[in-house]
């Protein structure tokens, strides 16, 4: 600005402000690497939610974890504007309901306030019982205008709240009364004028005249009326707001950080509060009608002109000739044109905004975050094209972010300008405005002086404060009480329900783990069959359904890739997907391979799906064209067909569709690309597949970790999960995590293919890992919404073990019947009294079913990870709600070798996907996508309510409708010292832990005992409860009944003891 | 009995098995009288089933009897003798309504069993239903409407529906102001519709389309007007159409009506709705046939707006609004169609593109999914579409594409030129009237004027 004039003379016209570029000096060049830091810092709070097809779940908060769970919540809720925890009225309702109980409050409140518990208020009791008080029974809260209603229009002043003991109530008439008639009354006057004058003024309305003859219901009315206006006397003057808790530093930050106008920096909020006109409206629409042409992968028939050469290069060309209609953007042409000219690189030009905009140095880093949140879903989805998609059809290219932080900051800066015109704000450049509009915000008013009465009012009722004790309390005091109950706000009530709520839970699951101990026994015969599964929480019931169903058979879990991470294609696939966790970068590739004596057919039938797939995607696009619309139209009354047959009979339709599909079907015998010649792994020819070596490595250490390596039954079958629905964006979102949102169902193939090659179990049995000759391994692939089982590489099975096949599969199939009728308890749309083949075929329809948003719950409802024996959990109903990892502590090393690599897999993944459903759930809106009903697909990339709205991630409510928020508890088989050694070594999973975004529990391998972790040490836990209902079958438990269950032991012999069962059911 | 006592029976019951359905719905919930999903889908599928068997039945009538034109009688309902006016509620069937009453029925009903799992467990579930049963008494109403004005209440029910539901989602903002755009545009639509049928009573003295359109049965009736006549009535009707059809210039609202849950978008936008002003352009054939005039806007009109939706479908990158212009484009070639007299094939498309839409519009949320069977299908990335855009030189096809993504600056242009200055009057009275009072209360301005009058959102606007 050296030309003397200030930049800020021609504010209105933003553009004319800087005529120079600024000089590129050193300096400047500094100043744009912390621009670019600042953004790429602010970044990291976007939502990292990666295109919809591959849904990995993810802690939302992940850009908090270095804080505590309590103090991240608060934080990501203030920094998202969401909720921390649920609603206190949510948790108001689980009180009623018993899902939480008073013990727990109070064993959590006692916890929590640790030595200050017995700090005495006054002589009005103590904070834990002012605190208890205000927990156990829900105050009335609400505005002035509310809460004058409710006091003149309800019985308020005339009865006692419901819930006060009849006891308390008479206690505080008779003292009232007492005190009326013997010091208000007659006694001679003293200091306590006013309350006599407010005493007789109250008598005089009562009725004075036969005040000795009043009724308890006049005297209940009468202390009511007493209390409250002591109540509101005694609030009367006191400090309100911020200077009331000057003592208090931390409160005052608090309060003053969830004040939204004194921390708002941006012109938008500021402008919001002070006019009701919203600057981003205008901003959002524009940038989100460009980025999604922008960032599109594939959708719109037409690309955006550019679109390779950058987000401001694109912006720029496209709009730099344009003649806006809109008033607001009709400078930026010229100003696009301006910064042609001047050849303004992106960092230069949010400089310049900065300064135009007249955002202080120190308040840069601030303003740039709020920015780049306005928009936070379309931001963070460009980030991610940026980043972390260099697989997608179109990625972003690198500054892709700060290039739309450079156009998001020229549009705020035309906005802004042209709202202050409009509201006719005087005259002045955009700092100048932005001052002026902090005075003129309206800042929210703090707590009046009324609500305070009300809520002391309220109180006084369920403790027992008398009117006479109240009365004599002192300025002081009055204000020692009010910051008190101003101390416990609505965030720490509902952080200590939060607590109590997950106690009650793990509370049950501890009693119940330990309860089930005389049950639980090791098998000593040899297996019939053995099955291994995913360790996902929807594997428990199949699991479960399974031995009881077989009881001479044996199940495992292991994350469901099995070890083999791979990129994968199948004969009828177009490209190679990963199949790991994503944290894993595969190095090998596997194909599908059709034998060779299927190739002709194998051809013919590519060829047809190939021609079929030409077809039906030119008559997708064609059908929006003008002529070939035109075409499709005029035969489009054939539609009605499929659309009445898809919408009314989906099961039926997708029965024919399959039949006809099998016409084009890749043929029934393939084989896996998976033996390497090359020495190299890679995806060219000769390169595919894994050295006999590596698939050594790969079997012996998936079947140490899950403690499979003597015992094997003469077959074992490999279950290997996935899911596949209709009409469903968010369908990856239920597949297996542990492939990364990809189907496991190759990978239980590979991985049972490696464990049949001879050479490989000779390697192993080098290594002393011996396989006896007889046993087969069978890869399987479990659809988990149609409850579906696909068996691979059948062909090989030797005939030998065709009826040990014949009755796993029975028994699998029974299974799968009970699974799906487990399930149908959740639906609200399946009867009750199906029998299990309806269920399945309940199940079934809802896959095939165009108008289902609830093709199944996915993860819901999780909420335990064990990491043990199984058979220490055969038997326990666990209500698929626990994620269950095998693994043998008996055979592990002295350093924990084979646990270390489990716990690094198992507890970040769990804990994602249960921090995840936890955040969707408690904010729907906020940090869910909210309900599918008006999801739109766009880019290819993720989900918009209507045709403009921000990029919606999380999950869906419809997904997580049934979910309980808890966080996740570990329970694993090992001793404390193996566990903390364990945590020292990792800081990964320690972080988690000791900042209790995940719950940990030790149960001893040799004993039924429990310790429980809390602030870097375990702590034997005490069990409430030895008892535990013993049921015959899953089915006398679950059956009838929708919500949640609570837990049982299932003995198979011991069908009698259900009655003792009936009750523990909440 | 004789056929007509048939005809009758069928007649009056195509139209009142919606009617008792909307009786169902509205009246409990007006009463809060709590009903269960099961109980609303279940009235809904036999007050849809009752309907589509009747408007079949009077369909089968008609083949057999020979009978091209069946007028069911339903009284006047208003008369006010003086003004020569009476409100005459009267049904027509006929081989344009039968087939689009057929095809409300069978589209609506598919919906409806959609709809009821589709949105299970919604809190706003029975408010759907309502809507659901409002719009499909509009729809029955309008198409089966003897009489003008008849057809006017169809149509604004309709109307009152749509916005509503656009609306549904009614704690956020966007789909309230989007509901509203919706209905602002329905409005300029309903009063050119309203002008027109007084226009019509004034000069003929009837709203009767049997009358009005000459003794033939439709598409071959003769309107009793003149020319010029024809050409005023038209224009007003076309304003009409072009509001409820999203013609240019109201296309703004189409993919903004995108905002409520997808079966009300795909029935009501995509299939439905939508072609209420073609249906209109339809049922007053005859008068467009008075003037060339009138039909070379309307072919023009279509044409443009079909070759706009097709430029704008193209570059949309979400899956509703591409559906939405593609839906437009055909629209607008109905009613070019429509305007170059081919009364048949415009028939013909509306049907075969309404159950078209509607099973892309429904089967919109699995695009990711057909997208990926596509691709192993052809076994590769899917191949771009060669479009006409390719060839464009660059400036120009910048400029075109532009526009389009912009969708033809319509929206602007409308608040530019309608709402601004709309606004801006009333604002001007608004001003004179305070100072008026504050002059007849002796200078000092009333209570409600001094407290600080809240900002206009004028950027809604």
């Amino acid at each position: 600005m050296a030309d003397g004039k200030t930049p800020f003379d021609t504010a209105f016209h933003p553009g004319a402000a800087v005529a120079t570029p600024p000089a590129r000096s050193l300096a400047a060049s500094d100043r744009h690497a912390d621009l670019e830091h600042a953004i790429e810092h602010a970044a990291h709070l976007l939502p990292t939610q990666a295109p919809i097809q591959v849904f990995v779940h993810h802690n939302t908060l992940h850009a908090f974890e270095h804080l505590s769970f309590a103090e991240g919540v608060e934080r990501g809720g203030r920094t998202y504007g969401c909720r921390p925890y649920l609603r206190e009225e949510d948790f108001h309702a689980k009180l009623e309901s018993g899902r939480i109980l008073r013990e727990d409050l109070s064993a959590v409140l006692v916890d929590d306030l640790a030595d200050s518990a017995d700090r005495l208020i006054g002589f009005l009791g103590t904070r834990y019982r002012l605190r208890l008080a205000m927990l156990e029974h829900p105050l009335r809260h609400g505005p002035d205008a509310e809460l004058r209603w409710w006091i003149a229009e309800t019985d308020a002043l005339r009865r006692f709240r419901p819930e006060v003991a009849q006891g308390v109530r008479e206690q505080m008439i008779n003292r009232t009364r007492h005190w009326v008639m013997r010091d208000l009354r007659v006694g001679r006057p003293r200091s306590d004028e006013p309350i006599r004058t407010a005493a007789a003024t109250l008598i005089e309305r009562f009725g004075s005249g036969n005040v000795e003859q009043w009724d308890t219901g006049t005297w209940e009315a009468f202390t009511l009326h007493l209390l409250w206006h002591i109540c509101r006397r005694g609030v009367r003057d006191l400090p309100i707001g911020d200077q009331s808790r000057s003592s208090d530093d931390s409160a005052a930050n608090a309060a003053q950080m969830s004040n939204p106008v004194a921390v708002a920096v941006r012109h938008r909020d500021l402008m919001l509060a002070a006019t009701g006109l919203d600057s981003d409206r205008l901003v959002n629409e524009v940038l989100i009608r460009f980025c999604a042409p922008f960032l599109d992968q594939g959708l719109a028939a037409w690309q955006l002109p550019a679109a390779d050469d950058g987000f401001l290069a694109s912006f720029s060309a496209l709009y730099a000739n344009s003649h806006p209609v809109e008033p607001w953007l009709r400078e930026l042409p010229a100003e696009l044109a301006r910064i042609a000219t001047a050849r303004l690189r992106p960092l230069e030009l949010i400089a310049e905004s900065l300064q135009v905009l007249g955002v202080p140095a120190e308040e840069q880093d601030s303003y740039l975050e709020r920015t780049l949140l306005a928009l936070r879903g379309w931001a963070g989805m460009l980030w991610q094209m940026e980043t972390n998609a260099e697989w997608a059809a179109r990625p972003a290219p690198r500054g892709t972010l700060v290039e739309y932080m450079a156009v998001r900051l020229l549009l705020e800066r035309l906005a802004i300008a042209h709202l202050a015109r409009e509201c006719d704000e005087s005259p002045g450049d955009l700092g100048t405005i932005r001052v002026r509009l902090r005075q003129r915000a309206v800042v929210p008013a703090a707590t009046s002086e009324y609500q305070r009465a009300f809520v002391i009012f309220q109180l006084a009722q369920t403790i027992g404060w008398h009117p006479p004790d109240l009365w004599r309390l002192t300025p002081d005091e009055w204000l020692t009480l009010i910051k008190e109950i101003e101390a416990f706000n609505d965030v720490e009530r509902r952080r200590v329900y939060q607590l109590a709520f997950e106690r009650r839970y793990r509370n049950q699951a501890l009693d119940a783990w330990l309860a089930h101990a005389p049950h639980a026994r090791p098998t000593e015969s040899r297996p019939r069959f053995q099955v291994i599964c995913c360790i996902d929480e929807r594997e428990e019931s199949f699991r479960r359904h399974l031995e009881e169903v077989a009881p001479p058979c044996e199940t495992f879990g292991v994350a469901g890739f099995f070890g083999v991470a791979m990129y994968y294609r199948g004969l009828a696939e177009a490209h190679y997907v990963p199949l790991c966790p994503v944290v894993v970068k595969p190095r090998h590739f596997v194909q599908e391979e059709v034998v060779y004596s299927f190739e002709q057919s194998h051809r013919r039938r590519s060829e047809t799906r190939r021609v079929l797939g030409h077809a039906s995607h030119r008559l997708h696009t064609e059908s929006r064209s003008v002529l070939g619309g035109a075409i499709a139209a005029l035969l489009g009354s054939l539609a009605s067909i499929p659309l009445v047959a898809r919408v009314l009979f989906p099961r039926l339709t997708a029965q024919v569709r399959r039949l006809f599909g099998q016409f084009v079907q890749p043929p029934p015998i393939t084989r896996l690309s998976l033996e390497r010649t090359g020495p190299e792994p890679g995806p060219a020819n000769g390169q595919l597949g894994y050295s006999v070596d590596e698939m050594t490595d790969i079997a012996q250490r998936v079947l140490e970790d899950i403690g499979l390596t003597a015992r094997f039954s003469r077959l074992v079958i490999i279950v290997g999960h996935g899911s596949s629905s209709l009409n469903n964006p968010h369908e990856s979102a239920h597949d297996c995590g542990a492939c990364g949102g990809g189907r496991g169902g190759p990978n239980a193939r590979a991985f049972s293919f490696m464990l049949n090659d001879a050479r490989v179990r000779y390697t192993l049995a080098e290594r002393g890992l011996n396989i006896p000759r007889e046993t087969v391994f069978v890869g399987a692939y479990h659809n988990t919404c149609d409850e579906s089982m696909r068996y691979y590489d059948l062909d090989r099975l030797p005939s030998s073990h065709r009826d040990d096949f014949e009755t796993a599969k029975a028994a699998i199939d029974e299974a799968r019947r009970r699974n799906a009728h487990e399930r149908c308890r959740r639906f609200e749309s399946a009867e009750m009294d199906l029998s299990p083949e309806a269920a399945l075929r309940h199940v079934e329809g809802r896959a095939e079913d165009l108008s289902q948003v609830r093709p199944e719950y996915g993860h819901a409802t999780n909420a335990i990870c064990y990491v043990g024996r199984r058979w220490r959990t055969r038997g326990l109903f666990l209500d698929r709600r626990t994620f269950l990892a095998s693994y043998d502590p008996m055979l592990d090393d002295d350093s924990q070798r084979v646990l270390t690599r489990i716990l690094q897999a198992v507890i970040p993944v769990c804990a994602g996907i249960n921090l995840e459903y936890y955040f969707s759930f408690v904010d729907p809106s906020g940090y869910g996508c909210d309900t599918k009903l008006p999801h739109n697909i766009t880019s290819l990339l993720g989900v918009m309510d209507g045709a403009a709205s921000d990029l919606r991630s999380g999950l869906p409510w419809q997904m997580v409708e049934i979910h309980e928020p808890v966080r996740i508890v570990f329970v694993i088989e090992t001793t404390p010292e193996a566990m903390l050694r364990i945590l020292a070594r990792n800081p990964s999973l320690s972080e988690l832990v000791e900042r209790d975004w995940v719950q940990l529990a030790v149960l001893a391998p040799d004993a039924a005992v429990v310790q429980l972790y809390r602030g870097g040490r375990f702590e034997p836990y005490d069990p409430e409860t030895t008892e535990l209902p013993v049921v015959g079958s899953s089915d006398d438990w679950y059956r009838g009944w929708r919500d949640h269950l609570g837990f049982a032991s299932v003995v198979p012999e011991s069908c009698g003891s259900i009655a003792a069962a009936s009750e523990p059911r909440a | 009995m004789n056929v007509d006592a048939f005809y009758l029976a069928f007649g009056v019951a195509t139209v009142v098995a919606p009617t008792a359905l909307l009786v169902l719905v509205g009246l409990s919930s007006l009463v809060g009288w709590s009903i269960s999903e099961q109980t609303t889908a279940r009235a809904t599928q036999t007050a849809v089933v009752a309907g589509l068997l009747a408007a079949i039945a009077v369909l089968g009538l008609m083949l057999f009897s020979g009978q091209r034109h069946v007028p069911i009688e339903l009284g006047n309902w208003v008369v006010i003798p003086h003004e020569h006016f009476h409100f005459h509620l009267s049904f027509m069937f006929d081989r344009l309504s039968v087939p689009f009453a057929i095809l409300t029925f069978t589209l609506v009903g598919t919906i409806g069993a959609f709809a009821n799992r589709y949105l299970h467990r919604e809190p706003g579930y029975h408010r759907f239903f309502l809507l659901y049963a409002i719009f499909l008494v509009g729809m029955i109403v309008a198409c089966l409407a003897g009489t003008i004005e008849t057809l006017f209440l169809g149509w604004e029910l309709v109307g009152l529906s749509s916005a509503l539901l656009v609306a549904y989602f009614h704690e956020r903002p966007a789909p309230v102001i989007n509901g509203q755009r919706v209905w602002s545009v329905y409005r300029i639509s309903d009063a050119a519709l309203l002008i027109a049928a007084v226009a019509l009573h004034h000069l003929t003295g009837e709203g009767d389309f049997i009358k009005l359109m000459g003794q033939g049965p439709w598409p071959a009736g003769h309107a009793a007007l003149t020319s010029s006549q024809a050409l005023f009535v038209g224009l007003l009707l076309v304003v009409a159409a072009a509001g409820k059809s999203a013609l240019i210039p109201f296309s703004g609202w189409l993919p903004r009506a995108m905002e409520g849950p997808t079966p009300s978008s795909a029935v009501f936008y995509g299939a439905l709705s939508v072609h209420l002003g073609a249906f209109l352009l339809l049922r007053a054939g005859p008068i467009l046939d008075e003037s060339w005039l009138l039909c070379t806007i309307v072919v023009l009109l279509g044409s443009t707006t079909a070759v706009f939706a097709a430029m704008a479908a193209r570059v949309q990158a979400d899956v509703k609004s591409a559906l939405a212009f593609a839906s437009l484009t055909q629209v607008g070639i109905i009613t070019a169609e429509i305007g170059l007299g081919f009364r048949y094939i415009a028939l013909i498309h509306i049907i075969g593109h309404a159950c078209l839409r509607t099973l892309q519009l429904v089967r919109a949320p699995t695009l990711l999914h057909d997208y990926h069977s596509l691709e192993n299908a052809i076994g590769q990335h899917l191949p771009g579409t060669s479009g006409l855009e390719g060839r464009i030189p660059g400036r120009f096809g910048v400029r075109l594409y532009r526009l389009a993504l912009e969708r033809g600056y319509l929206d602007a242009l409308i608040d530019r030129c309608v709402v601004r200055p709309f606004l801006r009057t009333f604002r001007w009275c608004d001003r004179l009237e305070r100072r008026w009072t504050a002059k007849l209360r002796g200078g000092a301005a009333a209570e409600f004027d001094r407290q600080g009058a809240p900002a206009y959102p004028k950027e809604l606007l």
